[in-house]
């Protein structure tokens, strides 16, 4: 059985309803968008530093 | 936020993926949010976008369901949920166009006041060795956002 969790909240002023869900739980770690963060990856190669 | 969001989201339980349905005129659209490690330490990148055949995030397709704003409001609170649980974290994102990272730039500049309550929000230089401080007049390819320290 789906095993599934609910969280009332409020964002920005929203009320908002967040259901965990065991099959997104099983994407964890998984990388979803391997070109998107391909291209992070390089893109934030150079940088030297973060801003506080 | 004085956008309409969709408000009821299905995530994992460490927030790293969101799903949500976007409902337009093209009907109703399976979206997704993740937020994945970068290889630089406390960064983690933004995708958002359709989810495909094989459970991964397209970013480039264009639903065209009407309701942009909304998705883009969504999104704001989804990164709002994830910062919250992890405020050391930065949330880097770009445009998968260069259209795309104008209207994120637009999206930005128009509710940077509200915005700027809540996170820290700073642009990658062209030469991508730093981030600055965000501002509307900056030519970037990529965003920066940290949850700020109240």
């Amino acid at each position: 059985m789906k095993k599934q969790s609910k969280i009332e909240d409020v964002v920005f002023g929203k009320k908002v309803t967040i259901t965990i869900d065991e099959q997104l739980n099983q994407l964890k770690g998984k990388v979803l968008a391997p070109g998107k963060l391909a291209r992070a990856n390089k893109n934030l190669r150079k940088v030297t530093s973060l801003p506080k | 936020m004085k956008y309409e969001i969709y408000n009821n989201y299905v995530a994992a339980d460490d927030l790293s993926v969101f799903d949500f349905i976007s409902s337009g005129r093209h009907g109703a659209i399976q979206k997704r949010i993740v937020f994945m490690p970068t290889e630089l330490g406390h960064v983690y990148n933004l995708a958002f976008g359709d989810v495909d055949e094989n459970g991964e995030v397209d970013d480039y397709i264009v639903s065209d369901n009407g309701d942009r704003n909304k998705i883009l409001a969504t999104v704001v609170a989804a990164i709002s949920k994830y910062t919250e649980r992890y405020p050391g974290r930065y949330v880097y994102f770009q445009g998968s166009t260069m259209e795309r990272t104008r209207l994120y730039r637009m999206a930005i500049g128009i509710n940077l006041d509200e915005l700027s309550e809540t996170f820290e929000i700073f642009c990658q230089t062209e030469d991508g060795t730093q981030f600055v401080r965000f501002a509307q007049n900056i030519q970037t390819n990529g965003f920066l956002v940290k949850r700020k320290i109240q």
